[in-house]
Parts: C-alpha cells; structure tokens; sequence
C-alpha cells in the first residue's frame, strides 16, 4: 500500500508528466484557454490513461516484444474512441469545444509513454496508481494554468455554463494570456513553481528518513 | 519453425483487435441513438440561427429533386434542404444543408435563404478545423456575416477570405456557393413538399 500511494504521488509531483518529464505539452497549451474544456480534457486523459494502463499491464505477460507498440496503441485508440463517443453523445458543446484534440489523446505521449515505460513492467494495481497519479499530474496543472489565462484574460470564470468569478464588464485584461505566447510564459512559471514545491517535498523527505 | 512466427507475433495482436473491435462495436451501439439525437438538434439550432423567423421546419424528402439539388452542389454534398415555415404556416424562407471540404475535412454548415434568393445567415453545424487558424472561420464574427444579402453563386465567390484560414474561409464560400446553386434549381416554392 504505501508503494502503491508513492506511485500516485510520484505522478503528482516528483515526476509529474507536464512539468517535470516535460511530455504532452502540445494539448496543455492548445487547451487551456478554457477552464471548462481543461478540466473535461484532464478527465478524459485520466481515463484512457487509467485504462490502458490496467489493459497493458494484465496482458504484458502474453505480448511479444517484437508487436507491443501496435497493441498498446490499439488498446489506447478504443479507449479514446469510447471518450470521444460519449462525449459527442452527452456532452456536446464539450465536445465541440475539444473537437481534434480528443482523438489527439492517442498520440499523447503520455500515454504511450506510460504504457512503454511503467504497465509494460509493473503490475496492475501499481499500474492503476502511475494512471491515477500520472493522470491527475496532468488534470490539475492542465486546469490550474486555464483557471489562470480565463480568469485573467477574459475577466471571467465560467464552468457548465455558470460564471463562478467575474471582475465585471470593466475589466481588461491582458489578451495575450489567451493565445499562444501566453501559455507559454505562464506555464514557465507553472514550471517553476512546481520545481520550487518539489525541492521542498523532497528536503522534507530526507529529513524525515 | 517459419510458421511459428507468424502465430507467435500475429495471434497476440489479432486478439487484441478482436477485443477492442468488440468493445466499440458496443460503445457505439449505446451511444449512436443519443449522437444520432445530438446532430438531429444542432441541425435543428443551426437552422433557427439562419432563419430567425421560421418557427418548424420541413426537411424536403422527393427524391428526384434532391438528385438534381445534388446535382448543382458540384463537389460539395448536399445533405439535406428544409422548407422554413413560419408561426402562421406560411413559407419563411429556405434552410440548405451542406457540407464543403475544409483543411481538416467537412465543414458541415447550415445556410438559410429567405423568399427573394437572398442569403439570410450561414451557420457552421460542425467542423474539425486547426484551432486558432481554420476555426476563425467561425471566431472571426465578421466573417460569416459577409455573406448575407448575397444572392447569386458569382457574387458568394467574391468574398475575401480570412488571412491564416484560406483553405478554410475558401471552404466556407464554396459551401455557400453550392447552396445558392442548388436553390436555383430548386426554387422558393416547389420541392415537393409544399
């Protein structure tokens, strides 16, 4: 058990896909304009992750070597094909809002890369913890950076239609938080607070031993 | 020994594609009806978008008018033509159903024509443009509002397209120009339905 909650939380900091391992980043930046489409992406990408990883790691032991990345992306792609049913068919303005990049999950390299590097050599329930944690690694950088651009690019806070901040009508914000440049800049600061957080984590530990 | 290979790498992997083959056939058998419901409403809303003033919609189903609307269309498919109908009953106008090929597939769009040929809105139903480049077909809010008023095929063409979007403004226009193509031929009133 305690292995198994270190694999979470390895996913959650110490080797948090996004900011330390660096991987995926295309559709953090692509997608974090809104905190709603974020948050939704995070979820999807915290199932297939979850998914696949359990899939891949109880068949590892009946995949041959020489054909495992077919296989691992067959699995991958039916995850990602059911994501992007079920949301086309509840979720429709989600789904409008994602549109390509929910069948993009398939090339993530999160996934794939989980998949080659974890499930492939480890069990399933600790493969279970590296989704989980790998995934909600993800979800909540992924969510926090939108909650940043939204709130401070357009004034506004909404989620499933409800505004849950507004700095009212008069407010202007900087525009470029909303394109492109602006996720970068901000995610370098994103970057650098999570290393500054992770050092602490890690000095803590020490002492601790 | 050379057939074991085969059987060794190719089993593994034909049982895994039978599996998720399996595994959405089934998903899509639970979900189609719902996305089936969901495409029925955004067409419903998109034509509401470009004929305000309709208040039912009549999809036209004759067969051989259709044929010769699809005709016309060219290149681009026609996937349906609704007779607007206002809250009195009478004729508000023509909703056209088509979509034209854009930079990342169809551009499935809604384009309502009002009783004297005109454009009256252009409505995009659904899209799989780049974000940020493609879909500002559609964020650009001047964009599709240029083409309203027009009322002949020529005059849609000459629409300027949108810097860092052209394959898919061009798209847009082609899409309009086909349904003003195939309202020619299918005229105000006749169709079938009325």
């Amino acid at each position: 058990m305690k292995q198994w909650l270190e694999v979470l939380r390895n996913g959650l900091s110490f080797e948090n896909p996004l900011t330390v391992l660096m991987i995926g980043l295309c559709s953090t930046l692509a997608v974090s304009s809104k905190v709603e489409g974020a948050f939704f992406m995070g979820i999807a990408v915290v199932f297939v992750l979850t998914m696949s990883n359990v899939l891949i790691s109880a068949v590892r032991k009946f995949t041959p070597d020489e054909v495992r990345i077919p296989i691992f992306i067959v699995i991958i792609a039916a995850f990602v094909t059911i994501v992007d049913l079920v949301l086309k068919g509840y979720f429709p303005s989600i789904y409008s809002f994602l549109g390509v990049w929910i069948p993009l999950i398939v090339v993530n390299c999160i996934v794939l890369g989980r998949a080659e590097a974890y499930a492939y050599h480890n069990g399933v329930w600790l493969s279970v913890a590296d989704g989980l944690g790998m995934g909600a690694g993800y979800l909540i950088i992924i969510t926090g950076l939108a909650a940043v651009r939204e709130l401070f690019g357009s004034g506004k806070l909404m989620f499933l239609g409800q505004t849950l901040v507004s700095f009212g009508a008069a407010y202007r914000g900087p525009n470029i938080l909303l394109l492109f440049p602006g996720a970068f800049i901000l995610f370098g600061f994103v970057i650098a607070g999570s290393h500054a957080l992770n050092r602490r984590l890690a000095a803590r530990k020490e002492g601790s031993a | 020994m050379r057939d074991n290979i085969y059987i060794r790498l190719g089993l593994p992997v034909i049982v895994v594609c039978v599996v998720a083959a399996a595994g959405l056939a089934l998903t899509y058998g639970v979900t189609k009806d719902r996305i089936a419901a969901q495409d029925a409403e955004a067409v419903q809303k998109s034509l509401l978008v470009v004929l305000p003033e309709a208040k039912s919609f009549e999809a036209v189903t004759d067969t051989a008018t259709l044929a010769a609307a699809g005709e016309a269309a060219g290149d681009v498919t026609l996937e349906g033509v609704y007779r607007a109908l206002d809250a009195n009953g009478n004729p508000a106008g023509t909703g056209i159903l088509v979509a034209s090929r854009g930079y990342g597939g169809p551009i499935k769009m809604a384009v309502g024509v009002d009783g004297n040929g005109k454009v009256a809105g252009v409505s995009i139903v659904s899209m799989n443009e780049t974000p940020g480049l493609g879909s500002k077909v559609v964020d650009n809010k001047d964009f599709l509002p240029r083409f309203g008023g027009l009322a002949s095929a020529d005059a849609a063409h000459k629409v300027d397209t949108i810097t860092g979007a052209t394959k898919s403004s061009r798209g847009v226009r082609k899409g309009v120009e086909a349904a003003l193509a195939v309202y020619a031929v299918i005229g105000a009133g006749g169709g079938g339905s009325q």
